[in-house]
């Protein structure tokens, strides 16, 4: 072989060099800058716009009936439509319903809307309605709303306008699972064409899927025949995942973005006194818990559960980890919003070591050694976790946490490898019936503590068949009295959570109550040069 | 060279082997399933473990690798356990952006390094020097967070005359691209740039103090001329080794520096195939940061044996 001259070599580096560089090509979509123009309309929305939103979670996969959380959930809504939605105060209306509601105790019926199209250009037929909920009560599916449609006993199609739910028994929450961001209406010619729906989207939605380009952006444009025809007003919308709070924040203050959600609670007051900048927040959903492994000692005894959710100094973890933006809970777990008899618990979990201390003494705990897993990944469920340990350690306890990234602290949990668990969500539904998921014996949270009761799990049935709201509010006190006293978790703060914008970005509501809702996007617009 | 240039891929060949190998193998050890990943936190067990069948994950351990290795061999990455898209649609641009990043941040570091240790050098024990050892120390000591983090709120906020941006292409907007590059190289530079102003101070201090460097200012030649071709080309030696160390430091740093600042490169590729423990994409990413690493590696011994005939011999 010839020896390689240095030239050689010098050049042959430069090509390499030159050929790294040109790969480097990298990037979202690029959207003609016309789109970005923005129209004003006098008296109206403008019209037009590219609408850039740093999303605090990049979503694992696009299927309109498997959600990964929030963030799909918001992306999926401005694609996609359901029966019934929440508007912008929360309460449920129809989306692709014109008309909605209870035949009799156990049927539902739905008229549809006339002239809805998919984005291919076909028609939504009740057939598409009937055939999309079938999908999502088929278990190879693994649709989030399958099993709340476990009363479902049939979805009929009708006519041409009418699709009836037949159901095993009476539901009350069926409407709430109709509104719900992963009920969504999909085309059966489509999925039936073999199509992969978690990286293509095709639906009846106000925008139409462009392009997804995992860790980097999705991108939407308007659907032009949308079936509100003013809507959207935008003429597209990128989304770049930020999953890092600080990351987020920046690119919003910095312009690179107009809208971001999740906004962690320690930069509420940065964007707040940010004149250009507007915070959309509740404090009705999301919540900070403390579960117990109620099966095996030591909290198999209601003593030391009781101790230790005492022991929380919850008013300290709420400044603490959260500076203040939220409440604690020290009460029932649904909030005033979408629960009237909320406040009648306030005050039954005070902070009180000494009671915690007693109590600990009088199960044979003292000196108790506590392991404590919570997760690394998300800061609005490890702050709270980390304040809470200095009121433990007040009762005597001697509390020890550990941390772990996400899917490994969900290991942890679901394997039990601690007694005990700090974690953070928020209800389904804006409805108490949600109670169920965290008290019920076959609620997804109640899996991780083994917590059994039988009046609770009556309770909630019973809660479920009532549609009388006077009725359901005294079902669900009880249900929430006895949670309290047999404490197999207990709750801590109520988290501020919420979207913020710049001010020239008009309509966005952040609902009050119902669900965590990206709904009222399709509504925004510009209000700017 | 043949022989040499044989052996050393066949050694490559065998790295690969084991980081593959033992990717796959660590993967599969971290507790998380991608599965409850895919689902979300209101999956049931049975969501999930319909989820595991479908992804393939029940297979035998031994089906999943042969088959990794299989589809391999055939050029082909695998599929997003995710996205379900393939890996190949993702990797190549992800793994150019984060090498632009790198590749610049490099040639700077290198550039700036050399001229800054020779300067160093030349003047030793003067305030010039005292300047540059303290300066390098300081570049040396920061870690790339706080470095980056500091740029972003001087020229974001305090200063902005460099707020980010979103990302562009040279292509679709060169200057805007710049841009954007500025901040992230600047980051990425700094602790490199200090070690190769250390390395070839050092380098150059003992080189110019040698027998051949006496020797050739004994004969009048310029000052100039021996510090150029006799002791800063002797000098480079040690530092071209340092080079390819430093130029893998740099593919570490970029997980810290796409984070901060929001670079679509290979890292938060990773970062996010990890959170969700999509196989496909972590043993992807792995092995092609890996034959990078390699690579450079390779051609960081080829550097040295043209640059000093002697270690073809050793």
């Amino acid at each position: 072989m010839a020896p390689i001259s240095r030239r050689h070599l010098l050049a042959a580096g430069g090509g390499a060099l030159g050929s790294a560089a040109l790969a480097a090509c990298g990037s979202p979509v690029n959207l003609p800058s016309s789109m970005e123009e923005v129209t004003p309309r006098p008296g109206g929305p403008s019209r037009g716009g590219v609408l850039h939103f740093g999303l605090s979670t990049d979503p694992a996969n696009l299927d309109p009936h498997v959600t990964t959380g929030a963030a799909s959930d918001l992306l999926r809504q401005l694609t996609y439509n359901a029966l019934l939605q929440y508007d912008g105060d929360g309460e449920i209306i129809g989306d692709l319903a014109a008309e909605f509601g209870w035949a009799d105790d156990t049927t539902y019926e739905v008229k549809l809307r006339p002239g809805v199209r998919f984005h291919d250009g076909s028609r939504l037929t009740t057939k598409d309605v009937a055939f999309s909920f079938r999908r999502m009560m088929d278990e190879k599916t693994a649709a989030t709303t399958g099993p709340l449609l476990d009363l479902v006993e049939e979805v009929e199609a009708k006519d041409a306008t009418t699709v009836v739910f037949h159901l095993k028994q009476a539901d009350s929450t069926i409407p709430f699972v109709l509104a719900n961001p992963t009920a969504n209406i999909v085309s059966q010619r489509w999925i039936e064409s073999g199509v992969d729906p978690k990286t293509q989207v095709m639906g009846t939605g106000p925008f139409r899927f462009v392009e997804r380009i995992p860790g980097v952006s999705t991108t939407y444009e308007r659907f032009d025949e949308y079936f509100e025809p003013e809507l959207p007003y935008l003429n597209a919308m990128v989304f770049q995942p930020m999953s890092d709070d600080y990351a987020r924040v920046t690119a919003l203050r910095t312009a690179t973005v107009d809208m971001i959600d999740y906004v962690p609670a320690t930069h509420v007051d940065v964007i707040s006194e940010n004149s250009r900048l507007r915070l959309a927040s509740d404090r009705s959903f999301g919540f900070g818990f403390v579960g117990f492994v109620t099966s095996k000692p030591p909290f198999d005894d209601v003593r030391v559960r009781r101790a230790v959710a005492m022991a929380i100094n919850r008013d300290s973890v709420l400044e603490t980890a959260l500076l203040g933006h939220g409440q604690p809970i020290d009460g029932a777990l649904m909030p005033p919003a979408f629960a009237r008899y909320s406040g009648s618990l306030d005050n039954t979990m005070d902070h009180d070591p000494e009671q915690a201390r007693f109590l600990l003494k009088k199960a044979g705990q003292e000196g108790l050694t506590l392991p404590v897993v919570t997760t690394s990944t998300y800061s609005v469920i490890a702050r709270p976790a980390q304040a809470m340990l200095p009121g433990i350690r007040e009762a005597g306890v001697d509390v020890r946490l550990t941390q772990q990234e996400w899917l490994t602290f969900r290991a942890s949990v679901e394997a039990k490898s601690y007694p005990v668990h700090s974690w953070g969500t928020a209800p389904k539904f804006g409805d108490p019936a949600s109670l169920s998921d965290f008290l019920g014996s076959t609620g997804t949270f109640t899996a991780n503590t083994d917590f059994k009761d039988e009046r609770i799990d009556q309770l909630l049935a019973e809660g479920r068949r009532t549609r009388d709201r006077a009725l359901r509010d005294e079902i669900y006190r009880d249900v929430e009295q006895r949670a309290l006293e047999l404490v197999p978790m207990t709750w801590t703060v109520r988290r501020q959570q919420g979207e913020a914008h710049y001010d020239y970005v008009k309509g966005y509501r952040h609902p009050p109550k119902g669900s965590w809702t990206g709904v009222t996007l399709r509504r925004i617009w510009m209000d700017k040069k | 060279m043949r022989r040499f240039l044989l052996t050393r891929f066949a050694q490559a060949a065998l790295q690969l082997f084991a980081v593959g190998s033992i990717v796959f193998l660590l993967v599969r050890l971290i507790p998380g399933d991608p599965a409850r990943a895919a689902l979300g936190e209101g999956a049931t067990e049975e969501q999930v473990a319909q989820t595991r069948d479908a992804m393939h994950l029940n297979d035998s351990f031994f089906s999943q690798y042969f088959g990794f290795w299989g589809r391999l061999f055939q050029g082909d990455l695998g599929t997003s356990l995710m996205s379900s898209r393939p890996v190949m649609q993702d990797l190549p641009n992800r793994l150019g952006n984060s090498l632009e990043l790198v590749l610049v941040s490099l040639i700077i570091a290198v550039t700036l390094g050399v001229l800054l240790g020779r300067v160093a050098a030349t003047r030793a024990d003067k305030p010039a020097d005292h300047a540059l050892v303290a300066g390098s120390i300081f570049g040396i000591s920061l870690p790339v967070f706080v470095v980056g983090t500091l740029l972003l709120m001087v020229f974001a906020f305090l200063v902005p005359i460099l707020p980010p941006q979103r990302f562009t292409t040279p292509w679709q907007d060169p200057v805007a691209h710049v841009q954007i590059l500025i901040l992230p190289v600047v980051t990425l530079t700094a602790a490199s740039c200090a070690v190769i102003t250390r390395m070839t101070r050092a380098a150059m201090l003992e080189t110019l103090s040698a027998d051949y460097v006496r020797t050739a200012r004994s004969k009048g030649l310029a000052e100039q001329r021996v510090i150029k071709d006799h002791a800063l080309r002797t000098a480079l030696l040690p530092v071209a080794s340092a080079t390819t160390v430093e130029l893998t430091t740099l593919i570490g740093s970029t997980v810290l520096v796409e984070t901060i600042f929001g670079w679509p490169g290979v890292s938060s590729l990773l970062m996010s195939a990890v959170g969700q423990r999509d196989y496909p994409v972590i043993q992807a990413v792995v092995l092609a940061v890996a034959a990078v690493v390699i690579l450079v590696n390779l051609v960081g011994d080829l550097v040295v044996r043209a640059l000093d005939p002697r270690a073809e011999e050793a």
